[in-house]
């Protein structure tokens, strides 16, 4: 049994943080909590997603599972107003989805849950350095190494006391160094690990700008991204695996 | 080569990229290079590919080429190369050579005509392995740090008994149909075209015409395979309801007072081929790209944009981790 209302922007966050990295995803439906993890197909990028049933106008589910095609929910998530509330109704004998809004119903058809990639395990990791960082921040830093550079380069270095970003380019490079004042913190341990912007653009897509965003590296370890949705109801954490530099 | 009208009964479907992701391919190694071969020499021209001292390396060319496609899509090759040529199969080797000495006379004669394109089909057809092609192949490897193992016999039945009895390899590689009746429970196709390659299911080959094993081998001997013609009149389903009727080869020939001749090796080929377990293979491939790229375009003269742009994805996509080397 799945019933429950929300107002469009949540949802639309909700099923934005997951679609940057998959087309389809599994959703557990729990009595307190809908839940959704996904890593993409090259178990490069990888989310993990809690939105509390406080998030929700109403809420009432039994611990179901259903598997949904985020595009295909995305766009009828998209025909609501930004405040205007949608309902959704689990059929269980049809394995549809029933979503109204405003007086439009649509019929979503579910996917088989089987069918989809499973659902990763967590990387268990305990990653040295800690950096709360504004979403603006992170936004900043991808969008000027995106213009010179595939890589991205994010380390501490524990003796200025800084959280640096490099991104270099054929000719031209971007340099980021942010000390702690101009950080919400930062908790230095050794860490330098490069990424894919194209995960990592991703990624920032679906952080808001006003998002106090934890961030946990390591030295070539995968970072951890972690953020609030839906008025801090809601907890978003990213998984993103280094490139290791070759020789 | 193996016979193509196996099709008609595999289990076969296309199976997405993305479901194969992380998976140790076992690649039969001739199979594989020949198509790079023959497609390179088929679309660039000869000197890209020709040292000062007139040796072609086609191979390093389409192998540079070839191989992004496997680590783009987060698949371990692992490449099976053949041991000794198996004796029955001196025919088939025979006949093969004989065409190919024919090709290589129409493609003196559209030479001297000037018909390029005819020219350039022929050239693609006339290619062979030479030792030098063997050897700078798998220096090429061993530089990227791909897993090589050499088979006692057929790289392919290698590859099936591979992809049956390791744990570490999880499917066979290879367009040969031949695949099917070594036994390889899970064969990929087409990994050298295209589009997302084919699954070719042994067990479900099986299920769905309810054959054993040692049917499955006995319909293939009816049609034909490398080291027998095949008996007149016997495609696939004829073979499937003569066997189905009769229960196996000798049974089938029997009753329709055919031979074959030395049938019961030729099932053996199949059923237990020469293997071997003594090979070991690391899947945690780290290749010297910069040496790779040295090998091929300073030792081998090999012109460095034809191999520029598949050395880059290679490098790209070898250096990005997955999230379950932390799991």
């Amino acid at each position: 049994m799945f019933k429950a209302i929300v107002s469009a922007d949540t949802l639309q966050e909700t099923l934005d943080s997951v679609s940057v990295l998959v087309d389809e995803c599994k959703i557990h439906l729990d009595d307190d909590t809908l839940s959704i993890r996904a890593v993409d197909p090259a178990s490069v990028g990888m989310v993990d997603l809690d939105l509390a049933a406080t998030a929700f106008e109403s809420y009432e589910a039994d611990g179901g599972l259903i598997g949904v095609n985020l595009s295909r929910l995305e766009d009828i998530a998209g025909m609501a107003d930004a405040g205007q509330l949608i309902q959704l109704e689990l059929d269980e004998e049809t394995r549809k989805l029933h979503i109204q809004i405003d007086g439009l119903e649509y019929t979503l058809a579910l996917i088989d849950p089987d069918s989809i990639r499973q659902e990763p395990d967590i990387p268990d990791l305990d990653l040295p350095a800690h950096v709360a960082i504004e979403g603006r921040d992170i936004d900043r830093a991808v969008t000027a190494a995106d213009m010179v550079s595939d890589h991205i380069a994010l380390g501490v270095d524990t003796g200025d006391d800084l959280f640096y970003v490099n991104a270099e380019g054929d000719t031209d490079d971007v340099h980021l160094e942010l000390a702690p004042d101009q950080l919400i913190d930062l908790d230095a341990g050794d860490a330098h690990s490069l990424f894919s912007l194209d995960y990592l653009k991703d990624m920032n897509k679906a952080i808001p700008t006003t998002a106090e965003v934890e961030l946990e590296l390591g030295d070539e370890f995968p970072i951890k991204l972690h953020f609030d949705i839906a008025d801090a109801q809601g907890h978003v954490t990213y998984m993103l695996a280094p490139r290791i530099q070759s020789n | 080569m193996g016979n193509a009208d196996l099709r008609q009964l595999a289990a076969i479907e296309e199976t997405p990229f993305a479901d194969l992701e992380g998976s140790v391919v076992a690649v039969d190694a001739h199979n594989w290079l020949y198509k790079y071969l023959t497609t390179t020499v088929q679309w660039t021209g000869a000197d890209v590919y020709t040292t000062s001292d007139g040796t072609e390396v086609a191979n390093l060319v389409g192998a540079v080429q070839g191989l992004p496609k496997f680590f783009e899509h987060g698949l371990t090759p692992v490449f099976v190369w053949d041991g000794g040529v198996t004796e029955l199969k001196d025919d088939e080797i025979a006949d093969r050579r004989e065409q190919r000495e024919r090709y290589e006379e129409q493609l003196d004669d559209a030479r001297e005509a000037g018909d390029a394109a005819e020219a350039a089909r022929l050239d693609a057809r006339t290619q062979r392995l030479t030792p030098t092609i063997h050897e700078t192949t798998r220096e090429l490897f061993d530089l990227l740090d791909i897993p090589q193992v050499e088979a006692p016999a057929e790289g392919e039945a290698q590859a099936a008994y591979m992809t049956r009895t390791d744990d570490a390899v999880d499917y066979a590689g290879s367009d040969d149909y031949d695949c099917l009746l070594l036994g390889s429970p899970v064969t990929l196709r087409q990994l050298t075209s295209s589009g997302h390659p084919e699954l070719m299911d042994f067990d479900a080959t099986l299920a769905e015409h309810d054959l054993t094993w040692e049917q499955l081998v006995d319909v293939g001997i009816l049609c034909g395979t490398d080291f027998n013609p095949g008996i007149d009149g016997f495609g696939p389903t004829t073979a499937l309801d003569a066997i189905g009727e009769h229960g196996d080869l000798w049974d089938v020939l029997a009753a329709e007072g055919e031979h074959v001749a030395h049938g019961d090796r030729i099932r053996e080929l199949f059923l237990n081929p020469d293997v071997t377990d003594d090979y070991v293979i690391d899947p945690d491939v780290s290749p010297a790209i910069d040496a790779a790229r040295a090998f091929v375009t300073d030792e081998w003269e090999v012109d460095a944009d034809a191999v520029a742009r598949g050395f880059e994805r290679i490098d790209a996509a070898a250096a990005q981790t997955g999230l379950d080397r932390w799991t």
